[in-house]
């Protein structure tokens, strides 16, 4: 095979699962474009390649029918990092992370990490607000602006009344709080039979974000790629002769668990 | 046979699949309670006693198919001792479920008998004035006019539907509120029966008819969500059979629910009698419904278009859902569950129906039930389509390419479609589906895609990648039957894309573009649709159109969809169950139209409205002349195959793997 056609070898893979809805797309979108736009809907599953430094970092974005589709264990399969996302304002997704979503990550590695990620913080949360992070590009602000008089709960574009004055009579009620996700964290480690005492903290993997504003949207995937780059680096060394690590091979190779390394 | 094949290699048939019910259903009078006036369906009229001499010599008729379409719609005659119902009597008619598929086909085998050539026409046409517009006329009609001055907009086009000879001499003054009114008779209609507990099946039906129907009957007049609501051009909307809204193309379901409870208490009251219910007219709409399975599709249209075309479009925006679903687990899910709320499966794929819906109203390739190819030198598109042919990996079963939303070239496995072809219909749900995924340009797709036409029933998995980002013009297509397939398959892309840039394909796409009609050198000629039967050698094949730009005075968005609109009208004519025409020679107010249909070919042609019939003739002669000479260029002439599936057998095997797509967790679950 001629050099140019190789493809670019992901080193590790990210999968981002939940309901529909709930902002994967535009979590996704934020992080790689720095943007939040109104994204159109997501089919099946989209697969990115990201560079983060010298590696390659493959994330899916799924639909949120996965289940239905029988494909979550094709996405799934082989990652090392699951970002499970609910909506902050929407207790049942959540309750369809535990119900429908959990179960797909089976196939994931063995020692693959899960993050617990409340989108939509900016509906809930006065400081998710306003932009917070650097690299928040001014153009968004007025995407952001668009006013609206009534909350939308389970709306499929829940947009937040930008200006504070607005806000301290609209205010939405958090319908899922830290607490919840970060229970429903260990229920995580207990399905996956892992300890909780050598396993990431909940506090650490339950994030609340808001592709929106930008609110913690970097944090969530950096901390993640920071935390799976062990992965990477003992993949590499396993596979020290054959450069091009087959992302279906990689699963059942590394049993062993090395979380202790990174935490 | 294309579905032998295809259940072969992919599983099991539900059975059912398009069974077309047979001509003889119908269709009593309608079993409404005693006080409730008799409605009746409309009888097609035997215009065709009527003007049969006039139209001898003039325009061919198929007879044969007139008798067929008559056949069909054998309805009961009018109570006499209701004069309200002769008012509304036009509106119902009351068929079986198959339509729109075999349109193409009984048109074709309607003339497939005749030989005709561009001289034959030339005699017929210049032979006598024809009347192409003899059904707008009433029974009275004795000497037939030319259509020249008229103009179709300001026709009561809904007189060329089915309507009651006989009975419907008064009909016309009263006519403007009947289908509001039928809506409203049928929904208190259905009201009372259930107040008396009339026998009959419960339907889940009737829940939706006694919750939602008062709201609607007694708000109407002072809703005003109603009235801007009234002003869309064409609603669409889908529910279930138990009344659960799934889609409206305008505003949220929950808000339009009044409005889908009068629809479920239309259905349901008809259903109740064991009969289908079909349309409504009124004046200013006409509302047509399609039952598929457990979900009732309802369309509310002022566009004029014909009852067959709003079916048609009825049946896309079904096959779409099917394509994301599967007809299989559609039924599966509603015999577990009446109740199921199917927006938990389809919520956030609302945009894929609106750009359906939007793509329906705005591209012909629907209209023509036809693909549009992007005229490229055959060579460039010989290229193609040998990159295609070489990157292949194990079940993979098409390979297509796409620029600007038309095809460049369809590559498919020989031992799956071998004596099959992809349905148009297929390719536009595909093209609609990229143009959905379109927001995210930068990542590869993978997705689970049925074909509903190849089969309802199975996946495939659709790899969907732009090869030129940022422009994001250039769209690869690959299916393959094996869900897990996308890493394989995504390799296929990179040879692709290798093989492009050594070829410099990307450069040479770019400058393709679609033809203006000046090329054709005519000059009264604007515009024109040209959709041959067969293309050339027998070879069976994706069935493809040809047409040009849109341009002045079609470069607005109004005129553009004007002239679509006049071809709807003219494709209704032609096409009429009633009554269909071969040639239509249509003189409009700003421009002539002529449509023509052979067992070659339909054609539409739009001229300056200056030109002349003989011009005209001459006009579609050179303009005939010219397509064949262009055909290499215009058309996909020999669509290329590969061989991915040595052995059949392990297709099949995925096939039956697809089907239980419970494969996760079982979907059920989700109920
Ligand atoms: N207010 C708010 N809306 C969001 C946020 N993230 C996504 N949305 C909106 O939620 C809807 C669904 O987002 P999408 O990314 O498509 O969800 P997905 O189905 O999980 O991929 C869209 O209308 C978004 O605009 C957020 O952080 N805040
Ligand atoms: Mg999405």
């Amino acid at each position: 095979m001629p050099e140019s056609s190789k493809m670019k070898k992901p080193d590790v893979k990210v999968v981002l699962l939940g309901d529909m809805n709930v902002g994967k797309t535009s979590l996704l979108h934020r992080y790689t474009e720095k943007k939040f736009k109104d994204t159109i809907s997501t089919v099946g599953g989209a697969f990115f390649l990201k560079q983060w430094g010298p590696y390659n970092i493959s994330i899916w974005d799924t639909a949120g029918r996965e289940q239905f589709h029988g494909l979550g264990s094709m996405y799934c399969r082989g990652a090392a990092a699951v970002i499970l996302t609910y909506d902050v304002t929407n207790w049942q997704s959540l309750a369809e992370l535990e119900e429908r979503f959990l179960s797909l990550t089976d196939t994931a590695n063995l020692d693959c990490i899960y993050a617990v990620v409340g989108n939509k913080a900016d509906l809930t949360d006065p400081k998710a607000q306003r932009p917070q992070e650097t690299d928040v590009v001014s153009e968004d602000r007025t995407e952001c602006e668009e006013d609206q008089t009534e909350p939308q709960v389970t709306s499929a574009c829940p947009t937040p009344p930008a200006s504070p004055a607005s806000l301290s009579g609209l205010m939405l009620h958090q319908q899922v709080t830290h607490e919840d996700a970060v229970a429903f964290y260990g229920r995580i480690l207990r399905y996956k039979g892992l300890d909780e005492n050598n396993s990431l903290p909940a506090e650490k993997m339950c994030f609340e974000t808001s592709a929106k504003t930008g609110y913690n949207v970097n944090t969530l995937f950096e901390t993640l790629f920071d935390l799976v780059l062990p992965s990477i680096l003992r993949k590499r060394n396993e596979n020290q002769e054959s450069p091009t690590v087959d992302l279906e091979e990689c699963r059942g190779a590394t049993g062993k668990r090395s979380r202790s390394a990174c935490c | 046979m294309v579905t032998h094949r295809a259940h072969h290699l992919f599983g099991t048939y539900s059975e059912g699949r398009d069974q077309p019910r047979p001509p003889s259903i119908l269709i009593g009078r309608l079993n409404l309670s005693s006080e409730i006036p008799d409605v009746c369906c409309g009888i097609a009229p035997d215009v065709s006693a009527v003007h049969q001499s006039d139209w001898d010599g003039i325009m061919e008729r198929d007879n044969h198919q007139e008798g067929e379409a008559q056949g069909v719609k054998i309805c009961d005659p009018p109570s006499e001792s209701n004069p309200l119902a002769h008012t509304l009597a036009t509106s119902l008619s009351l068929l079986g479920n198959h339509m729109f598929p075999d349109q193409v086909e009984r048109n074709d085998s309607g003339t497939a008998n005749k030989e005709e050539t561009v001289d034959s026409f030339i005699s017929d046409i210049t032979a006598e004035e024809p009347s192409l517009d003899a059904e707008s006329h009433s029974n009275q009609v004795t000497k037939l006019d030319t259509e020249e001055t008229e103009n179709p907009e300001c026709q009561n086009i809904a007189s060329t539907q089915p309507t009651d000879g006989g009975t419907e001499d008064a009909a016309d003054n009263d006519q403007s509120d009947s289908g509001e009114f039928v809506v409203t008779m049928l929904a208190k209609a259905k009201l009372e029966e259930q107040g008396l507990g009339v026998k009959g099946r419960s339907s889940p039906l009737l829940e939706a008819g006694t919750q939602e129907c008062p709201a609607f009957i007694t708000h109407r007049e002072e809703d005003v969500t109603a009235d801007s609501w009234r002003q869309h051009r064409k609603h669409v909307f889908v529910l279930s059979e138990a009344g659960k809204p799934i889609y409206s193309r305008y505003g949220s379901e929950e808000a339009l629910s009044s409005t889908m409870g009068v629809m479920m208490a239309l259905v349901s009251f008809v259903q109740s009698g064991d009969n289908i219910i079909r349309s409504v007219y009124s004046e200013e709409h006409t509302v047509v419904f399609l039952q598929k399975g457990p979900l009732v599709l309802v369309c509310v249209s002022s566009s004029r278009q014909s009852e067959q075309q709003l079916r048609g479009e009825l049946l896309y925006v079904y096959y779409q859902i099917i394509s994301m679903l599967t007809q299989a687990s559609i039924s599966r899910i509603f015999e577990h569950k009446k109740n199921y709320d199917l927006r938990r499966l389809l919520a956030g794929s609302e945009k894929i129906l609106d750009g359906l819906l939007n793509l329906v109203d705005s591209d012909p390739s629907f209209l023509l039930a036809a693909v549009h190819c992007l005229p490229i030198a055959s060579s460039l598109r010989d290229s193609l389509s040998q990159i295609l042919q070489k990157a292949i990996t194990p079940n993979l079963v098409f390979s297509i390419l796409i620029a600007k939303n038309q095809l460049l070239t369809i590559v498919q496995e020989k031992n799956v479609i071998e004596d099959s072809r992809l349905e148009p219909a297929d390719v536009h749900l595909l093209l609609n589906l990229i143009g959905a995924s379109s927001a995210f340009q930068a990542g590869e797709i993978w997705t689970p895609i049925c074909l509903p036409l190849f089969n309802p029933d199975c996946y495939f998995y659709a790899y969907i990648s732009y090869l030129d980002p940022p422009e994001c013009t250039v769209c690869l297509l690959l299916l393959s039957t094996d869900k897990e397939a996308f890493y394989a398959v995504a390799e296929c892309k990179r040879k692709i894309e290798e093989a492009m840039v050594a070829q410099n394909s990307l450069s040479l796409i770019a400058k393709a573009h679609s033809y203006s009609v000046s090329q054709v050198g005519v000059s009264d000629l604007r515009h024109f649709m040209y959709k041959p039967f067969d293309v050339p050698d027998n070879y069976r094949q994706l069935t493809q159109f040809t047409s040009p730009e849109m341009e002045a005075p079609y470069s607005s968005e109004e005129e553009k969809m004007r002239l679509l609109d006049l071809y709807r009208y003219m494709h209704s004519r032609i096409h009429s169950t009633s009554r269909p025409l071969k040639l239509i020679y249509h003189v409009a107010e700003r421009e002539t139209l002529l449509a023509w249909v052979t067992s070659k070919f339909e054609l539409y042609t739009c001229f300056s409205p200056l030109v002349t019939k003989a011009c005209a003739i001459t006009a579609i002669t050179k303009l005939l002349r010219w397509i064949k000479k262009e055909e290499d260029r215009l058309f996909i002439r020999y669509p290329p195959k590969y061989s991915t599936t040595p052995n059949p057998s392990k297709s099949s095997r995925s096939g039956k793997s697809d089907q239980q797509d419970s494969t996760d967790n079982g979907f059920l679950s989700l109920l």
